[in-house]
C-alpha cells in the first residue's frame, strides 16, 4: 500500500515536471531499472547499450537506429517500449507482463523528440560553484554552506534546531577535530570565554584544535581504513609487517595540512618526484598495504598480480569512489568503463619492484629519529646514484655482444634427480631442466673454451625462462645461484682445476635486490631472478687478475641453489648458457681511477647509512627499464589467461582535453589537476561525512550512477569548489568552515516532528547524534579517566589483550605493555588482520584487508560486554574512580566532576540522585568499608563511561 | 484455487518460523540494531537493502518457500582431510599405486607442493559397504559408519582454490579474498536468532590456533557486525568479556545496570533519540547473555552416558567437547554453530600429518564425537530440521606428495580442487545417499560436479531463501553468498 502511495506521488511528480526531460534525472533513471540488466555494460542484448552515447545513438543488430534524435517515431527504443505488440514490446513481455508505465514512455518519447540531449552521471559533470541560495532567515547562517543546508530544509518545511550549548558544541568539536574530548581546563577556559568574547571564542577554539597534535593523530585514523593500512601482510601466514612509519607519516601530513593534490601525488608516486625527500618516499608505502601471500605453495606472481589490482581498485576507491573493480571482468553495469580501460590503468601499477616475496622487498631505511630523516635521504640517493653511475660502463660491456663468446659442446650434470640436457643454437650451446626439478640442485658445466680466445678476462652468465615469449606476460620461477665457482681445467694428467678469483660482477640492472658476488659468500643470496623471471637475465664476472689460457683449456662452472622457499619452489635456474671474453676492457673497467674513486665513496656512504638507526619500511620504486613487465587484458579477470597487450592510460570518460598520463605520477597529477569531476567532491563528502556522520552522497564508496545521489547536490559543489580552489586543497580550512557553521552548531535535540518529518536527518535541520568510533572510544575513556598518553608516533603498541585471544598461526608475541603504552591511543595499537583488537572488532573498526570507505555503526550486545567488562575499560573504571575520589572528600562533587569529566556537563538533580543511589547501594552490597567505598566509586564511574551520552557524540 | 491454498500454508509456515522471531528480535534483540543501521543510511534510498525497512519490517522477509531446517552445524575439518582415505573408493588407483601419474592427468594444472612426474598413490585403508545404502566408507571412520544411512554423501566437491586460505574463505564466504560476509551471517541476517539471551551465529574451535584467514572465516563482511559469528572459547571466558571482571559481582552489575537504564532514559527524554533505546536494550542482553553463555557452555552437568557417548573430556579443549556443545547450542536456538577442527592437512611433510601416522589420530578424535553428535540429536529429534555438515576446503591429490622432487619420508597428498568429499546430514535432505562420482583416479568430479557455490544455494534452499534473492546492494553490485558466477540449487538430493 505504502508503494502504491509513492508511485502515485512519483507521477504527479514527474508529470508536473516534464517541462524539460533531462536525459540524467528522468530518462538514465529508468534506463537503469529497466533496460541496463540486459543492455548495459556487461551484457549487450542485440548489440544495444544504454550506457554509451554512441551506442544509443547507433544501430542495434537488428539495423534499426536505437534513437533518431528528434524522431521518437523513427527510434527503435520508442517504438520497442510503446507498442502494442506483445512479441516485439521491450522489456520482453514473458519476463515482464506489464510494459513500462505509460508516463515513463512519454519521458522518454519527450526526451527524444527534444533531439535527445545526453548528458552525463551528475559526478562526471564539472564541479560548478554555484550562486548562494536565497535563505529566508538571513540570520541563521554563519557560513557560506549554512545558505545551502537553510535553502533545502525551508524547501522540505523544516526549520533549523537552536544552537547547541558551548559544551555540548565543544565536546563535538573536540572530538571531530583530534579525537578526544576536552579537559577540564580546555572546557573551563572556553566556557570563560565564550562568556567575554561571544564568537570569536568559538573561532579561537577551533584554531587551537586544529594545531594541536593530536588532531593529525584523528585524521590518520580515518585515512588508515581507506588505504587499508595494517601492521601485517593478511592472507596466509599474516605475518608481522613493520610498516608504522607510514602511519606516522600520515599524522605529520595532516598536522602540516599537506594539501591533499600533495598527499594524494606524494602516495601514489613520491618516489618519481625529483629529488624525492625521505618523507616522499615513506609516503608511496600508502600502496605497500596490500597484502601479501606467504603460505607454502603460493605463486609470488599470483599475489604480486593480486596486489597490483588491490592498487587500481583501492586508488579507485579512495579517490574516485567508484567500483572500479567491477571491471576487472567485464564492462561496468552502468557506468561508461570499459574492461579495457581496467587493464590500462593496472598498467600504472605493474611495473614496480615489490614482488609478494617473503622479505616484502624493496624496503627503505627509514631513520628512527626524523632529524635524520634529511641527512639518510641525501645518502640513500647517494648510494642510489653512485651505483648507477658505477653500473653503466660496466653494463655497456655487458650488453656489447663482440665482448663475448658464447661456449659451446658443453656438458652439464647435476647433483641429483633433476635432469639437465644440452641443446645446441648458433652461437652457444644452452643447459636446460627436464622434467622434476629436486631441490638444492647443483649444477656443473663443463666447457671447452674458443679456440681462438688467449685470454680469459669475463665470465658472462645468462640464466633464463623456459620459454621466452609466455614468460613476458606470466612469470617463471626464478633462481638464486647461491654458490659459484668458476675453474679452468688444462689438459694433461697433473694439472688440478684452478679456481678463477673474480674480482667484480656487473648485473643487468643497477640496483639489483641481490648483488651477484654474493654468489661467492656464504648464505642464500647471489646471481638471481628473485623469485620469478620475465626476462633473460644477465650478469659478468670479472677476473682479477685474467687468465692467459693455455691450449685446449675448458672451463668448469659450478652452481649451487639452496634456497628453497614456500616449503614447495626450489630456485633452481632452469635454463641458460655461458660465454666467455678476452677483451681487455674489463681489466680497463677494474682499474678506472674515477670508478674506483665511486666505489670507495659508495663504501662510505653505505656504512654512514649503516651507522643510522633505522627501520626497513616497505616502499614503492619502479623497475629498471630493462626489465619493464608489458601489461595484458585478462580473460574473464583470470590472471592466468592473458589477453592483448596494453598501457597505461586513464578512462576517457574522466579525461580532459589534452591530458594523456602515461606513469604513476602523471597518473596522480591527473586525479588533482582540478579538472577531474570526482576528487575534490569525493574528499570534500568524506570530509563531511566524518563530521555529520553521513556523506551528502551516502554511499561514500560510489558516486557511480549505482550509488545515491547527493542530497544538497550544491552544498556538496561549494564545499568541493571551496576546498580545491578557495582553500588550495587545505582540509583545515575546510574543516573550520564546517565546524564554525550553523548547521554544525545544532542542537541534537529530536523533536517528535523533526523524527517523523525527518527520520534520518538527511535535510540536517539537527545536529546528527551518532556513536563514536572505536578508536574515539578506547581514547575518549583513556583520557577521562586520566590514564592517557599523549605521546605521539612510535612502533605499534600492545595493551592488554584477552586470554585465549592472540593465537596467531606463525610465531609474533603479544606481551601487554606495562608502562606508558599500555595506554596510548588507538591508531598505535598493533593492527594484525586475522586477529582484529577484539574491543575494535566489536565496535565496526573493519579489519583492514582492503579499503573501507565507510563504517557501518552497529549497537550489540558485545559492545555492551566490551565497555563494562574489558580489561582494558576496567583499568579505565578504576582510575576514573580513584580520580573523582581525589578531586573531593564530598561524594556529590566527586559524582559531578566524574559525570562532567565524561559528559562535559554538570549532572542535574535527577542525575546526580541515580548515581548517588547506585553508590549506596554498591555500598550496601559489600561488608569491608574501605573496599565498598572503592568499588562503589568504581562501579559508579564505569556507568559514567557506558553512558549513552558517552558513547555517542 | 490450490495455488492459493499452497500459497496461504507456506505464509503462515513462514510467519510461524520466522516473523515471529524477526518481529520480536526488531523489539528487544539482535534485529533492532540492524533497524538503527538501517535508518541511519535510508537517505541513500537504492542504496538501502530491499529486505529489512525500518517502517516495515515485514515486506523485507524473502518468503519463497518453507524452510526445511532451522539450524546449521557446520563441522569444517581445517586443512582439507583426504577423501581418498575416507570416502572415496578407487580400486583403479589401488592398482595404479606407485606408478607414474600419466601426463595427460597433470597437464594445464597447479599445484601447491607437487613437483614434475609425481607418483599415483591407492588408497591407504580398506573400503567397505555400510548400511542399507551401501555408501563406501573406510576402516577409518568406525562410529560414522554406521549412519551412513543417515547422511548424504556428496564426493564431486569442487573449488577455484588450491591454497589453504582462500579456499577456507571460499567454502564459508563464497569469495578468496577476505571482507565478506559468512554463510552464518547471511542466514542470521536473514533469520535472526532464536533464542533473546544467546548471539544466532558461534563458532567453536578445536586444535589451539586460528585458522589462517582467522575471523574472516566468520566475518559479516559489509554486513553489520550484529551478524558476525561471536567465537566461543573454552580457555578463559567462554564468550569474550561475559564475565563481570574481579570484585564486580552480579548484585553492583544489576545495580549499575538499573542506574545506567535511568540515565539512559532521562537523556532519551531530553534528545529523543531512538538508538538510545535501543542501547538499552543492548546492555539488558548482554546481562542476560552473561548467564546464558556460561550455563549453555557448561557440559560438566551432562549425563554420564552422554560423555561416553561423545568421548567428552569436561574443562579441556577438544573437539568432542565442541560436538556436544553444538548439540547444547543448537537445542537453545542458535541458529549458526560453525566448528573448526585442525590439523587435517596430510602432505606427510612431518609425522603428525603423515596419512600413515597423526591422519590416523586424527581420524579417532573425530569419529566418535561425530556420530555422537548425529545419535544425540536424533535421539531428541532434533536431526530432522537440523543440518549437520561435515567436510573441508577442498580434496588431496590421488597422487602421492613430492616436495622438494624427491620421495618423502612419509605419506602424503596434495591440495586437490577438483575433487573432495562433504557430506550432510538431517532435514530436507536425502539420507543415504550418494551424489557425484568422481574419476577413476579419484581426481576430478566426473559426474555431477558440486561446486561450493551450489552447496551455497542448496543451504539457502533449505533454510527457506532463494540464493538469487538473498542481497545487499554493495559497491555497486547486488551482493550475495554465491556471487555473480551461477549457482543452482542441487536438487536431486533434496528429500
Amino acid at each position: 500500500m505504502p508503494l502504491r502511495c509513492l508511485t502515485a506521488l512519483f507521477f504527479v511528480f514527474t508529470a508536473l515536471s516534464v517541462v524539460g526531460e533531462t536525459f540524467k534525472d528522468h530518462v538514465r533513471p529508468i534506463l537503469n531499472r529497466h533496460c541496463t540488466k540486459c543492455h548495459g555494460g556487461v551484457k549487450q542484448a542485440g548489440g544495444v547499450s544504454f550506457v554509451y552515447e554512441k551506442s544509443v545513438l547507433g544501430k542495434g543488430k537488428s539495423g534499426d537506429t536505437i534513437v533518431v534524435p528528434g524522431k521518437p517515431e523513427e527510434s527503435a527504443l520508442y517504438k520497442r517500449i510503446s507498442t502494442s505488440d506483445e512479441d516485439d514490446r521491450m522489456p520482453p513481455a514473458d519476463e515482464h507482463p506489464e510494459p513500462l508505465p505509460s508516463h515513463e514512455i512519454e519521458s522518454i518519447r519527450k526526451w527524444i523528440e527534444a533531439g535527445a540531449p545526453w548528458d552525463n552521471h551528475w559526478s562526471f559533470e564539472a564541479i560548478q560553484n554555484p550562486a548562494l541560495p536565497a535563505v529566508s532567515n538571513k540570520d541563521w547562517p554563519r557560513q557560506k554552506l549554512d545558505h545551502f543546508v537553510l535553502n533545502k530544509m525551508t524547501e522540505k518545511g523544516l526549520s533549523p534546531a537552536s544552537d547547541a550549548n558551548p559544551e555540548r558544541w565543544l565536546r563535538r568539536a573536540s572530538l571531530d577535530l583530534i579525537g578526544l574530548p576536552p579537559t577540564m581546563d580546555e572546557l573551563d577556559s572556553f566556557l570563560t570565554s565564550v562568556k567575554a568574547d561571544g564568537e570569536k571564542a568559538y573561532k579561537n577554539e577551533v584554531d587551537r584544535l586544529l594545531s594541536s597534535p593530536h588532531y593529525g593523530e584523528r585524521w590518520a585514523s580515518m585515512w588508515m581504513d581507506q588505504i587499508r593500512y595494517a601492521d601485517s601482510k593478511g592472507l596466509g601466514l599474516d605475518g608481522k609487517r613493520s610498516i608504522w612509519k607510514y602511519r606516522d607519516w600520515l599524522i605529520d601530513a595532516f598536522n602540516e595540512d599537506l594539501p591533499y593534490d600533495q598527499f594524494t601525488i606524494k602516495q601514489l608516486a613520491g618516489d618519481l618526484l625529483p629529488d624525492p625527500s625521505m618523507e616522499d618516499l615513506i609516503a608511496t608505502a600508502a600502496h605497500r598495504n596490500t597484502q601479501a601471500n606467504n603460505e607454502g605453495g603460493t605463486d609470488d606472481e599470483e599475489f604480486r598480480m593480486m596486489a597490483v589490482l588491490d592498487r587500481v581498485n583501492t586508488t579507485w576507491q579512495v579517490w574516485q569512489a567508484t567500483t572500479f573493480g567491477c571491471v576487472q571482468c567485464h564492462n561496468h553495469p552502468y557506468d561508461p568503463y570499459t574492461n579495457e580501460e581496467y587493464y590500462k590503468f593496472t598498467d600504472f601499477f605493474n611495473n614496480t619492484t615489490d614482488a609478494d616475496t617473503q622479505q616484502d622487498h624493496p624496503l627503505l631505511r627509514v631513520p628512527l629519529d626524523k632529524k635524520d630523516y634529511p641527512k639518510a635521504a641525501k645518502l640513500h640517493h647517494k648510494i642510489r646514484s653512485l651505483e648507477e653511475e658505477i653500473w653503466s660502463p660496466g653494463y655497456a660491456l655487458l650488453k656489447n655482444n663482440t665482448n663475448w663468446k658464447g661456449l659451446k659442446e658443453i656438458k652439464a650434470k647435476t647433483s641429483n634427480h633433476t635432469k639437465l640436457v644440452v641443446e645446441e643454437t648458433l652461437t652457444h650451446d644452452e643447459f636446460r631442466t627436464v622434467g622434476t626439478i629436486q631441490q638444492k640442485a647443483v649444477f656443473t658445466i663443463d666447457a671447452p673454451l674458443p679456440d681462438d680466445q688467449k685470454k680469459l678476462t669475463a665470465i658472462r652468465l645468462t640464466g633464463m625462462p623456459q620459454d621466452l615469449e609466455t614468460a613476458l606476460k606470466d612469470a617463471e620461477w626464478g633462481w638464486v645461484v647461491t654458490g659459484l665457482q668458476f675453474h679452468l681445467i688444462t689438459p694433461g694428467e697433473n694439472s688440478k682445476p684452478q679456481e678463477l678469483k673474480i674480482a667484480q660482477a656487473v648485473a643487468d640492472e643497477p640496483h639489483p635486490l641481490y648483488d651477484p658476488m654474493e654468489s661467492f659468500k656464504k648464505g642464500n643470496r647471489g646471481f638471481a631472478a628473485y623469485t620469478k623471471i620475465n626476462h633473460p637475465r644477465q650478469a659478468a664476472f670479472i677476473l682479477e687478475p685474467p687468465v692467459e689460457l693455455p691450449e685446449n683449456a675448458s672451463l668448469r662452472v659450478t652452481m649451487k641453489h639452496d634456497l628453497f622457499i614456500l616449503a614447495s619452489f626450489s630456485l633452481v635456474t632452469q635454463r641458460g648458457h655461458i660465454a666467455t671474453s678476452g677483451s681487455e676492457d674489463w681489466q680497463a673497467f677494474l682499474k678506472d681511477e674515477s670508478i674506483l674513486a665511486k666505489r670507495s665513496e659508495l663504501a662510505k656512504a653505505r656504512s654512514a647509512h649503516n651507522a643510522i638507526k633505522s627501520v626497513s619500511t616497505p616502499y614503492m620504486t619502479e623497475r629498471h627499464d630493462s626489465l619493464t613487465r608489458p601489461s595484458h587484458m585478462f580473460v574473464r579477470g583470470n590472471f592466468l589467461e592473458k589477453d592483448r597487450p596494453v598501457t597505461a592510460d586513464v578512462p576517457d570518460a574522466l579525461r580532459s582535453s589534452g591530458e594523456r598520463p602515461d606513469d604513476r605520477l602523471s597518473m596522480a597529477k591527473w586525479l588533482v589537476s582540478g579538472k577531474n569531476p570526482l576528487t575534490a567532491r569525493v574528499a570534500a563528502n568524506r570530509i563531511w561525512e566524518q563530521l555529520f556522520g553521513k556523506g551528502i552522497v551516502v554511499t561514500l564508496e560510489d558516486f557511480g550512477s549505482s550509488g545515491a545521489s547527493p542530497t544538497h547536490p550544491l552544498l556538496l559543489d561549494h564545499l568541493a569548489s571551496r576546498f580545491q580552489k578557495n582553500h588550495q586543497w587545505s582540509q583545515k580550512k575546510l574543516l573550520r568552515e564546517i565546524v564554525l557553521s550553523s548547521t554544525y552548531r545544532q542542537s541534537s535535540v529530536i523533536s517528535p516532528e523533526k523524527l517523523a518529518n525527518d527520520p534520518s536527518n538527511q535535510w540536517l535541520s539537527r545536529a546528527p547524534r551518532f556513536r563514536l568510533s572505536a578508536e574515539a572510544i578506547r581514547d575518549q575513556a583513556l583520557a577521562v579517566s586520566g590514564l592517557l598518553s599523549r605521546k605521539l608516533h612510535g612502533e605499534p603498541v600492545r595493551p592488554p589483550i584477552p586470554d585465549g585471544v592472540w593465537k596467531p598461526f606463525s610465531k609474533d608475541p603479544w606481551k601487554a605493555a606495562t608502562g606508558e603504552d599500555r595506554f596510548r591511543r588507538a591508531l598505535y595499537v598493533y593492527i594484525k588482520r586475522s586477529i582484529p583488537y577484539p574491543s575494535f572488532a566489536s565496535f565496526d573498526a573493519p579489519s583492514r584487508e582492503f579499503c573501507s570507505p565507510r563504517r557501518l555503526s552497529s549497537n550489540t550486545p558485545l559492545q555492551a560486554l566490551v565497555t563494562l567488562n574489558d580489561t582494558a575499560f576496567m583499568e579505565c573504571s578504576e582510575a576514573l574512580a580513584k580520580r573523582m575520589a581525589s578531586h573531593s572528600d564530598d561524594l556529590d562533587d566527586q559524582l559531578a566532576f566524574g559525570y562532567r569529566l565524561a559528559t562535559c556537563e554538570r549532572p542535574d538533580e535527577e542525575r546526580t540522585n541515580a548515581l548517588k543511589k547506585l553508590y549506596q547501594e554498591t555500598q550496601s552490597l559489600i561488608q569491608d568499608e574501605a573496599k565498598a567505598k572503592e568499588l562503589a566509586l568504581i562501579n559508579v564511574a564505569s556507568v559514567l563511561l557506558n553512558l549513552g551520552e558517552v558513547l555517542t557524540r | 484455487m490450490n495455488q492459493n491454498l499452497l500459497q496461504h500454508v507456506r505464509k503462515a509456515q513462514l510467519d510461524h518460523t520466522t516473523r515471529r522471531h524477526f518481529l520480536r528480535d526488531c523489539t528487544t534483540g539482535l534485529g533492532a540494531m540492524w533497524l538503527a543501521a538501517q535508518s541511519a543510511q535510508a537517505a541513500g534510498g537504492k542504496f538501502a537493502p530491499p529486505v529489512h525497512s525500518a517502517s516495515n519490517p515485514l515486506d523485507a522477509l524473502p518468503a519463497h518457500f518453507a524452510p526445511k531446517v532451522k539450524r546449521v552445524i557446520y563441522l569444517h575439518m581445517i586443512g582439507a582431510p583426504s577423501q581418498l582415505e575416507l570416502f572415496d573408493y578407487k580400486p583403479m588407483l589401488e592398482k595404479y599405486d606407485g606408478k607414474d601419474c600419466p601426463q595427460s592427468y597433470l597437464e594445464g594444472k597447479r599445484f601447491a607442493f607437487i613437483k614434475g612426474t609425481p607418483k599415483l598413490l591407492g588408497n591407504q585403508y580398506p573400503f567397505k559397504k555400510h548400511g542399507q545404502s551401501g555408501q563406501f566408507i573406510s576402516d577409518r571412520l568406525p562410529h560414522l559408519a554406521r549412519h551412513a544411512d543417515d547422511l548424504c554423501v556428496i564426493r564431486t566437491m569442487q573449488t577455484d582454490q588450491f591454497n589453504h586460505g582462500p579456499a577456507q574463505l571460499m567454502v564459508h564466504t563464497g569469495n578468496a579474498r577476505m571482507g565478506y560476509p559468512s554463510i552464518g551471517s547471511w542466514v542470521t541476517w536473514g533469520l535472526g536468532s532464536e533464542n533473546d539471551d544467546l548471539p544466532g551465529f558461534l563458532v567453536l574451535l578445536s586444535g589451539g590456533r586460528l585458522p589462517r584467514v582467522g575471523k574472516a572465516l566468520w566475518s559479516s563482511g559489509f554486513l553489520p557486525s550484529v551478524y558476525q559469528g561471536v567465537q566461543c572459547r573454552s580457555q578463559g571466558d567462554p564468550v569474550l568479556n561475559v564475565s563481570n571482571p574481579k570484585d564486580i559481582s552480579r548484585g553492583m552489575r544489576r545495580a549499575a545496570l538499573d542506574s545506567l537504564k535511568q540515565l539512559n532514559r532521562k537523556t532519551h527524554e531530553e534528545f529523543g533519540d531512538p538508538e538510545t533505546l535501543t542501547r538499552i536494550a543492548q546492555y539488558e542482553m548482554a546481562f542476560r547473555m552473561q548467564t546464558a553463555v556460561p550455563e549453555a557452555m557448561d557440559i560438566s552437568k551432562e549425563p554420564e552416558s552422554i560423555h561416553q557417548l561423545y568421548g567428552t573430556n569436561p574443562g579441556k579443549e577438544s573437539f568432542a567437547n565442541n560436538c556436544l556443545l553444538a548439540r547444547r547450542l543448537a537445542e537453545r536456538g542458535v541458529r549458526y554453530i560453525q566448528l573448526f577442527d585442525w590439523g587435517w592437512d596430510s602432505h606427510g611433510a612431518g609425522k603428525n600429518e603423515a596419512l600413515n601416522e597423526g591422519f590416523k589420530d586424527k581420524c579417532k578424535q573425530m569419529d566418535q564425537p561425530v556420530a555422537a553428535l548425529l545419535t544425540d540429536l536424533k535421539q531428541r529429534g532434533m536431526l530432522d530440521d537440523t543440518l549437520v555438515v561435515w567436510g573441508g576446503e577442498f580434496g588431496r591429490t590421488p597422487m602421492r606428495e613430492n616436495r622438494g622432487g624427491g620421495e618423502m619420508k612419509f605419506v602424503g597428498r596434495d591440495h586437490n580442487p577438483g575433487a573432495f568429499t562433504t557430506w550432510m546430514a538431517g532435514g530436507g535432505i536425502k539420507s543415504g545417499f550418494s551424489y557425484g562420482e568422481t574419476d577413476d583416479l579419484g581426481y576430478q568430479s566426473a559426474i555431477n560436479p558440486v561446486h561450493i557455490r551450489d552447496l551455497h544455494a542448496t543451504f539457502l534452499h533449505l533454510m527457506g531463501f532463494d540464493h538469487h534473492k538473498l542481497s545487499v546492494p554493495f559497491q555497486g553490485l547486488e551482493q550475495k553468498l554465491t556471487g555473480v558466477l551461477p549457482a543452482k540449487v542441487i536438487k536431486d538430493i533434496l528429500a
